[in-house]
């Protein structure tokens, strides 16, 4: 088998007393798109910067590209594209000038690098905006534009960490669409998300972190699989009503502040058995498993609050 | 040679912004000179008696003149590497952008202090040119005065990169203007010799960094260049300097790779 792209073992992160990242273990394959999954304050940034050669390990011992990030961290930080979570694009200069130089600073000749930004931009969809000002782009501009940038040293490895966070839904739709087609390149993706739907929709493989742990690991399909139950009865009762008697339903029952929420692999069956008792929820929906509800289960809270 | 190579990256980076934002550093290092110049040196120094044996028979424009290419220096420098470093590593981020790639942090500073150093030649040499054509120095030496006013410069440079770099609250980089360098401006023997002050503050001069880039610019633009003296000023602005940079680099490691 081909050495892993990334490799950890026990990697732990401290800051102080704090513990960011606490003995994580992982490898990432090249080419396959791997997510961290988790909430706020999970440790996935840290993660991200530990790998990225720009944030020392505390402990354990971490391989990206076959290197060690601590005596090769040029090294690696040259074969690698960074997409940061707080966009650092230079507002002073206009999107092809952040680009250019952008490329200065891995060494590539200048014509190169023009050459480059053309098919870049291209990628991104920003050609007609090449002379623009920063500041002037909307929030999906500027996060296709740091893609770009991340793109200009045709890195084999890209982190992106929290990609689509701030986005409205068609930005966010452009670009998983950009991403997934630098998957098709066969470029290895490691991403950071909160969304489940994004770890959904872009992830090969994930791990979901929480409180500097990591909780699971696998495909989206195998997590759900191995956690959960393949349909979810969410179920909302009027303000005042009594908590109704759930007991002994075919079903994993979760009691929510805002809502119930029944595992079940078949949801009509747990609908029908509700009103059979007589029960009447304000509203009823019954729904494919998604990651969220693996993330309830192990965890039990939700991935936003 | 790599290091070298990202380096230049970093200065044409700088030089890129500077591109476009030239206009807003007029002020500070080619107008504001030009106007104390005149002012004090030309209109208020009509009024000064040329007699005065501690002006050591210059006119009084020929006593402020080369103390002016220090302080347009400072300056200039404090114009570089105070809220640009600021918002590179905390308001903007664009220090983060650069360390994300093979450009290390010794690197980045080493960029950003060279580029300092340019633009300090650039407006002192400007200074120097229009106070020359004026007849402001009267030693053929002061040709090395700009030279000097960049060593001030560097000095200052690196000192206050390192402090932008260290301190935590924004506030505190105003008070660096208002309590740091407006006073060195005024008491620097830049408008009067030193020998006027009180000896406390006389010794207090003698410490500060701006005084040694004033003496030095001073005594080649008049030609009254001992070697004595020299080696301290030089020596002194050099230190400040070499210690500025290293200051700032293990404080931007901190800021950047945590």
């Amino acid at each position: 088998m081909a050495e892993p792209l990334i490799e950890a073992r026990k990697l732990t992160k401290r800051y102080g007393e704090f513990v960011a990242v606490d003995g994580i273990e992982f490898t990432v394959a090249r080419g396959e798109t791997f997510g961290f999954l988790g909430p706020n304050g999970a440790g996935k940034s840290s993660t991200m910067r530990m790998i990225g050669a720009v944030s020392p390990a505390s402990d354990g011992t971490l391989r990206v590209l076959g290197l060690d990030p601590d005596r090769d961290g040029p090294a690696i930080r040259q074969r690698l594209g960074v997409v940061p979570q707080e966009d650092n694009l230079d507002q002073e200069l206009d999107v092809g000038e952040n680009l250019q130089v952008y490329g200065r600073f891995f060494g590539l000749p200048r014509d190169e690098i023009r050459r480059r930004i053309d098919e870049l931009l291209e990628f991104v969809q920003l050609s007609d905006r090449r002379e623009a000002r920063v500041d002037s782009l909307s929030g999906g501009m500027k996060r296709r534009l740091t893609i770009a940038r991340a793109l200009v040293n045709e890195p084999e490895l890209i982190l992106l960490d929290e990609p689509t966070t701030g986005l409205d839904p068609q930005a966010r739709h452009a670009l998983w669409d950009r991403l997934y087609r630098l998957k098709q390149r066969g470029v290895t993706l490691v991403l950071t998300t909160h969304y489940m739907d994004e770890a959904e929709q872009l992830c090969d493989r994930l791990v979901i972190m929480d409180r500097a742990k990591i909780v699971a690991e696998g495909s989206p399909r195998e997590l759900i699989e191995r956690f959960v139950e393949r349909e979810v009865v969410e179920l909302r009762f009027g303000e005042g009503d009594a908590a109704p008697s759930l007991d002994g339903l075919a079903g994993h029952v979760e009691v929510l502040q805002d809502r119930v929420v029944i595992g079940t692999d078949d949801g009509d069956m747990v609908v029908d058995a509700l009103h059979a008792r007589g029960l009447h929820p304000e509203t009823i929906l019954v729904r494919r498993a998604t990651l969220e509800d693996v993330f309830l289960r192990l965890t039990g809270r939700r991935l936003i609050d | 040679m790599g290091a070298a190579r990202r380096t230049f990256a970093v200065v044409g980076w700088q030089a890129r912004s500077f591109r476009r934002v030239w206009r807003g550093s007029i002020t500070v290092s080619f107008l504001n000179p030009i106007f104390f110049l005149l002012s004090i040196g030309v209109l208020l120094g009509s009024l000064i008696d040329d007699s005065q044996p501690d002006l050591g028979g210059l006119s009084y424009v020929q006593f402020v003149a080369p103390a002016l290419l220090a302080t347009t220096a400072m300056q200039t420098a404090a114009s570089v590497t105070t809220f640009p470093v600021r918002a590179g590593f905390k308001w903007l981020r664009t220090y983060h952008a650069a360390v994300s790639t093979p450009v290390r942090v010794p690197e980045l500073v080493a960029g950003i202090l060279t580029w300092c150093g340019i633009r300090v030649i650039m407006a002192v040499t400007i200074f120097a040119a229009i106070a020359a054509i004026g007849g402001a120095f009267v030693s053929p030496l002061a040709v090395l005065a700009p030279f000097a006013a960049l060593l001030c410069g560097l000095a200052f440079g690196a000192a206050l990169a390192a402090v932008t770099t260290s301190v935590d609250g924004d506030e505190w980089l105003a008070a660096v203007f208002r309590f740091g360098l407006v006073p060195l401006f005024l008491f620097s023997g830049t408008f009067f010799p030193i020998s006027q002050l009180p000896a406390v503050l006389q010794a207090l001069a003698w410490a500060t960094p701006l005084w040694h880039g004033v003496a030095l610019c001073r005594s080649l633009a008049t030609g009254d260049v001992e070697l004595g003296p020299s080696v301290v000023h030089v020596a002194y602005l050099v230190t400040l300097t070499a210690v500025g940079t290293l200051m700032t680099v293990r404080a931007q490691q901190r800021r950047l790779l945590r």
